[in-house]
């Protein structure tokens, strides 16, 4: 898996989203949304651009790949 | 199934259980035993007191027919209920215990001393049916994308060591070297087949639900 910082956690919580809330916004179960904010899931280009819609921050920002 | 359906199918299935049993008693007491002691069916005149013993298997057979379409259409319809909810079928994980009947598989080794059967070494296939404790627990789970990643790599890890398992003990076998004999190398090609493929059924489940859950334990909610 390639190995990329995930700042998501930052950015919701700026948008006052609980992990679950920003789950069902985005249509996936809240322990995708957990795995995410630990880099421990790298997501699929219309997850990522789901949650940048979501959050309303670009996706580079959020997802920082080396 | 409504349980009203439930209920007329399992009438219908002790009704016909027991007309056979009727005829056979039937059959034992008042006809010698027709149709129901082994009898050269070539040479098969019919008689009128054959009749029960007859139309009680029809029922059996056409019960058990109808109940195989029943299931196979159930099935069908649940498969596409979770291909539009997204939500994984409920199934309750009790029905892991049907694991348990793998365990008839070892009734292999009486059978062949007795009488050289050897079918019930593939009962070791039950040993499968352990994989429902696990996909019980994850039924009515929320398919993501994670998930069904998940179940891909799951299915794909299983297949992997079932093949693998499957490729080197056939190379073994397949020389009819280990036992010298081409019946017991047929035996444990049966074992081996049986165990390997209740593996791979097993481990798709067990490997999908670890997956799943790996440190869970530390998941936070907020």
């Amino acid at each position: 898996m390639a190995e990329f910082e995930c700042r998501l956690k930052n950015y919701r919580q700026l948008k006052n989203l609980t992990q679950e809330q920003l789950a069902e916004k985005v249509g996936v179960r809240r322990e995708t949304i957990m795995r995410l904010e630990k880099a421990q899931y790298n997501p699929s280009l219309k997850l990522a651009i789901d949650i940048s819609r979501a959050v309303e921050v670009p996706i580079e920002e959020i997802f920082i790949f080396d | 199934m409504k349980k009203n359906k439930v209920k007329i199918w399992v009438g219908c299935g002790i009704f016909c259980v027991l007309s056979v049993l009727i005829s056979s008693w039937y059959a034992v007491t008042y006809n010698d035993s027709r149709l129901v002691a082994p009898m050269d069916l070539e040479n098969y005149v019919f008689h009128v007191e054959d009749l029960p013993m007859i139309v009680s298997v029809s029922f059996i057979c056409i019960y058990l027919s109808a109940l195989f379409i029943r299931l196979f259409i159930h099935k069908g319809k649940k498969q596409r209920q979770v291909e539009e909810t997204g939500i994984t079928c409920r199934i309750d994980p009790r029905l892991g215990f049907l694991g348990m009947f793998g365990f008839a598989g070892f009734a292999g080794f009486w059978t062949y001393s007795v009488d050289g059967t050897i079918f019930p070494f593939a009962f070791f296939l039950f040993f499968g049916f352990f994989g429902f404790f696990y996909e019980g627990k994850m039924a009515g789970t929320f398919m993501d994308e994670r998930f069904r990643e998940n179940a891909d790599r799951a299915r794909l890890k299983a297949y992997g060591i079932t093949f693998s398992i499957l490729l080197i003990a056939l190379v073994i076998l397949c020389q009819g070297k280990p036992f010298g004999s081409l019946e017991y190398t047929l035996i444990a090609v049966i074992i081996i087949l049986s165990l390997a493929l209740a593996l791979g059924i097993f481990l798709s489940e067990y490997l999908l639900y670890c997956y799943d859950h790996d440190d869970q334990a530390d998941e936070g909610e907020e």
